[in-house]
């Protein structure tokens, strides 16, 4: 059985249940809302999220970094309740080293999807008794095959491939459509930004999604807020420096009148 | 039968003579602190020895390769379970083999209805920093040993002190890879000739007893030439194996298998012909 190198079921043997209905749990005003996205540029997947973790009308927390990296060549961003979206996140880390290291060889692209959408499956019960639904969006650098997959699910466990980009969260309908018209009739089809453009387009858009949404945090140059910003390429996942988000936002994305 | 004290004694002493014999054709394996973290390396022969088992963690192992990998997957679990149940930084390589894998060894290697674990096993743990590092090797009856800076697995006792002595002579005050890598190796051959004689001696032992003084020479140490002249010739049908666990890595995970790349990179001139490819 353990030689499958399977932790979830490893877990599982153990007692270990992801997610259970809380009954009641709908009428509580849980920690969620979020924008967050990511689409493919010239070399490899952008994904971003905004900050803000929101209760009902409450700021629980501003610094929250919604986009986990799950192992070098993969990411997952989180919306919806961040107590089981972390704990996803936890699961999938350890999976995913837990199959490397025993099977000697790396989990596959397809087999790494396959354990979000298990996960997500396992949490069906509480996401329909509301107290934690997760919608996340699975980004990756696939290397066998040299591409980058953007992937976005539903609270089921449904898996869809977002083919050029994927948005999750309250604030994400404002920017689905501006993303939409940027990639058909923008100056140039957003697969083929160089690394720079992607990023002020990626600010852009949550600032966009912070204006319309007061459930996602916009950028807050005082305390020197930034979202978090994450490249995917064939040389891995690459973390933007709030020092380089800095200049990109006061010269491309702050508007002086 | 075994009910009795004495018989039980016996058996396990008749065990004892049994495994030690399952060693003598095994590879040494040698382990150090260098300047950038742990190096682990062996020469093997068709199944590697040496794999990673947590973020942190390392293995490396003689003997029987069945039993390694059930040992390993034991080690895994309990790594994996633990890093996620509590927190990676309380996966110990002391905890996974005081209280994991050690006592089912023992328990293996006493129970004489059952067949005990054929190996010896080594495991690296990575500190955060070099005086941090920690080496534990567990024999075949369960007995373990913590030490630091540097450790080996070899047939038996005497070989391992040997090599030991070699390593411990041989570090200067700072070890770069290269460096170190030259070093594990030389200790490697150190070891590998040294069962290499012991087989010659106890055979010829064995059908003519006029040999009495070759046995005695074989204690000195062989001068370095004969040393690369052995590693070189290991080439072909075994690989060098080697493996690191770097401190500076990116990310949680921080061994790396150093592939012939690697190697050809850091080896000598002198080694370069037991890189494979």
């Amino acid at each position: 059985m353990g030689m499958q190198g399977d932790f979830l079921q490893l877990l599982k043997e153990q007692g270990y249940t992801l997610g259970s209905p809380a009954a009641g749990g709908a009428g509580h005003t849980l920690t969620n809302a979020t924008t967050i996205l990511a689409f493919k540029y010239r070399d490899g997947v952008l994904v971003a999220g905004d900050r803000r973790a929101t209760a009902g009308n409450m700021v629980m927390y501003d610094r929250t970094d919604k986009v986990l990296e799950i192992d070098r060549y993969s990411v997952m961003a989180i919306a919806g309740v961040p107590a089981t979206a972390y704990e996803m996140v936890r699961v999938l880390e350890h999976s995913f080293k837990y199959y490397r290291r025993t099977q000697l060889q790396e989990l596959s692209f397809d087999g790494k999807l396959r354990a979000v959408s298990k996960l997500l499956k396992d949490n069906v019960p509480a996401a329909l008794a509301g107290t934690g639904a997760v919608v996340p969006v699975f980004a990756g650098y696939d290397v066998e095959q040299g591409a980058a997959k953007i992937y976005f699910y539903d609270i089921l466990g449904a898996e869809f491939e977002g083919a050029e980009y994927a948005v999750s969260g309250s604030g994400s309908p404002t920017i689905r459509g501006i993303l939409h018209y940027l990639n058909t009739w923008g100056p140039q089809p957003l697969n083929t930004l160089p690394e720079e453009e992607a990023m002020v387009q990626a600010l852009r858009l949550l600032t966009s999604a912070a204006e319309f949404d007061s459930a996602t945090g916009g950028i807050n140059r005082e305390s020197s807020l930034y979202p978090v910003m994450k490249l995917i390429t064939g040389a891995g996942v690459q973390t933007v420096p709030d020092a380089t988000l800095k200049p990109l936002f006061e010269s491309q994305v702050v508007r002086y009148v | 039968m075994y009910e009795e004290p004495y018989r039980w004694v016996e058996a396990v002493g008749n065990r004892r003579q049994y495994l030690d014999e399952q060693f003598k054709q095994g590879s040494p394996v040698v382990a150090l602190t260098y300047d950038g973290g742990i190096l682990l390396a062996t020469v093997s022969k068709g199944t590697p020895k040496l794999y990673e088992i947590y973020d942190r963690l390392a293995l490396a192992g003689m003997g029987h390769p069945t039993d390694l990998e059930k040992l390993r997957f034991s080690l895994l679990e309990m790594a994996h379970v633990e890093g996620f149940n509590r927190s990676p930084s309380d996966v110990t390589g002391s905890r996974l083999v005081k209280y994991g894998i050690a006592p089912v060894i023992k328990q293996a290697f006493e129970e004489v209805y059952k067949a005990p674990f054929i190996v010896r096993i080594l495991v690296a743990e990575l500190g955060s920093k070099q005086e941090k590092d920690a080496f534990l090797t567990i024999n075949y009856d369960g007995t373990f040993e913590e030490t630091t800076a540097r450790a080996v697995l070899a047939a038996n006792p005497a070989v391992q002190v040997k090599m030991l002595s070699y390593l411990k002579e041989n570090t200067p005050a700072t070890l770069s890879l290269e460096q170190g890598l030259d070093l594990a190796l030389r200790t490697w051959a150190i070891g590998s000739l040294a069962h290499q004689q012991q087989d010659e001696s106890e055979h010829q032992t064995g059908t003519e007893s006029s040999t009495g003084g070759a046995t005695s020479s074989a204690a000195a140490v062989p001068n370095s030439d004969t040393l690369i002249t052995h590693i070189r010739g290991t080439a072909g049908e075994r690989t060098v194996e080697c493996a690191v666990l770097e401190r500076q890595a990116p990310g949680s995970s921080k061994y790396r298998p150093l592939k012939s790349g690697d190697l050809s990179r850091l080896l000598p001139k002198s080694l370069q012909s037991v890189v494979a490819g």
